[in-house]
């Protein structure tokens, strides 16, 4: 993670609001979808998740991937994704 | 709820899935959970499945026990382990339960390798961190976590030594903080040497006033003020002041190499000396007095004249006691503590009335503070001709021998 990507830099920038769970950086069509499956439909259930979750990233990534089969990567950028926005907002 | 038991054994999935959706989905976890795995097979992939795989995995997997506790339990188990987990519910649970069977199974690894793992599994991250590695290399899990563990163990090592070798270190440390000390105690030893000769030259003067007006008057026109002003002093004030200003400027020229400024400020101390002689009251004049000074004595005259000029003057051989413009608060003092107390006298007097020669104490400017640096840690001319001589002899006598 050299960089952030534009879409991280946008999530983090504002409120979530209702967004979708596809707006966060890392979730794509195909994971976006899986996720949607499950009932995380939008982005704050996630983040729901993550909180719940404690931001513990080990605890948060492993869920991601048995949720949604998310590789290393994605993990990583969702879960600094709502890190960040944590950071910023909460 | 029998209907529900009955079901998934029998059921097709898409009954199986209409049913769940028909109750609650706590329930059906929670029945999917108890009736176990054996009964889905391992084709099924729906999300009624994923959701029930959540929790099946951790049973099928590992041991029995995180399965089978309750959320309580769960959560003190992973609590005796020194993992502190956020609430355990639905959705986390299966989470917590995998978290729990690495956490064993990294302490299991650790009660083989020994004790020394349990130290330094002692902290959440450390665990996690070797947990993971765990994960991904099984194989190698003793290797890598050793190597970790040598890694922190060196790491604690080095601490420890540093706490207790703290004395050996602190050699290194010490000179960066000692020489400014040491310069502090030459520079005191140096003004100790002034001061004696000054003592036995009549004009006592502390080396603590000395220090601030070195500081402050530069050399160069301390030095000019001081070859002239010696010979002002001698004609307008005192016999005594002369013979001081004469000791001095004979003690300072040896010393004038190493530390111009100190000998010049040591002059220009005298200047404030007979001029607090010759004006006590006037703070105006003492501006003047360093350049006024080398430009000539009559100014002083001029200034000091007004007040009290010639009753000091008259003053002069018994000198401090009668010279003090503080006369009312130094009598007290003069009269019981003796010679030395009033030669200090004006001192403290030049040096606490105007508000100039209560600060020079402070740091002034940042070169005057880089030459006193310099200073201090100049070898002193005699030391160096010491030295010289020695270097000399020794020579010499290498030739000679040889």
């Amino acid at each position: 993670m050299s960089s952030t990507s534009q879409k991280h830099k946008d999530f983090v920038a504002e409120p979530m609001g209702e967004k979708t769970v596809m707006a966060l950086a890392g979730i794509g069509q195909v994971l976006g979808t899986r996720l949607e499956e499950k009932g995380f439909d939008k982005a704050y259930v996630v983040l729901g998740q993550f909180l719940v979750l404690k931001k513990d990233e080990e605890l948060f990534r492993d869920w991601l991937k048995d949720t949604c089969m998310a590789n290393s990567k994605q993990q990583n950028d969702c879960f600094s994704c709502l890190k960040e926005w944590c950071d910023a907002f909460l | 709820m029998p209907v529900l038991v009955e079901d998934p054994a029998l059921l097709s999935k898409s009954r199986l899935r209409s049913d769940f959706v028909a109750h609650n989905v706590k329930l059906h976890l929670k029945h999917i959970d108890h009736r176990n795995a054996a009964e889905f097979s391992s084709d099924e992939e729906e999300d009624v499945q994923d959701e029930a795989e959540k929790e099946e995995n951790p049973e099928e997997a590992e041991l029995p026990d995180p399965s089978g506790l309750t959320d309580d339990d769960l959560k003190a188990a992973l609590l005796r382990l020194g993992f502190k987990p956020g609430p355990i519910v639905a959705s986390t649970r299966a989470l917590y339960q995998k978290k729990l069977s690495r956490l064993r199974r990294s302490n299991g690894c650790n009660l083989l390798k020994g004790a020394e793992k349990v130290l330094y599994s002692a902290s959440e991250e450390e665990e996690e961190e070797e947990e993971e590695e765990e994960e991904e290399e099984n194989g190698e899990d003793d290797d890598a976590e050793s190597g970790v563990e040598e890694d922190k163990q060196e790491a604690a090592e080095q601490t420890d030594e540093a706490q207790p070798g703290s004395s050996q270190r602190g050699d290194f440390f010490y000179p960066q903080c000692f020489l400014p000390s040491s310069g502090l105690r030459a520079r005191a030893s140096r003004n100790k040497e002034p001061g004696l000769a000054w003592n036995s030259g009549n004009a006592l003067k502390s080396s603590e006033q000395s220090r601030p007006r070195r500081s402050q008057i530069p050399a160069g026109i301390s030095r000019a003020s001081s070859v002239d002003h010696c010979p002002g002093l001698g004609s307008g004030v005192q016999a005594g002041s002369q013979t001081v200003a004469a000791d001095a400027s004979s003690s300072f020229s040896s010393q004038m190499e190493s530390r111009g400024s100190l000998s010049t400020s040591s002059n220009t101390v005298r200047e404030f000396n007979g001029s607090d002689v010759q004006e006590p009251g006037s703070g105006s004049s003492r501006l003047d007095t360093p350049v006024v000074d080398s430009s000539s004595m009559k100014n002083r005259s001029v200034y000091c004249t007004p007040g009290t000029s010639p009753q000091e003057r008259r003053m002069k051989p018994p000198r401090e006691p009668v010279i003090d413009t503080f006369k009312d608060l130094l009598p007290a003092e003069t009269t019981p503590t003796g010679i030395y107390a009033t030669r200090r006298r004006p001192i403290k007097g030049a040096a606490g009335r105007p508000v100039q020669y209560a600060y020079p104490d402070t740091p002034f400017s940042p070169t005057t503070l880089e030459r006193r640096e310099v200073e201090r840690r100049l070898v002193p001319i005699h030391i160096r001709l010491l030295f010289f001589v020695v270097m000399a002899c020794i020579l010499y006598l290498v030739y000679a021998l040889v």
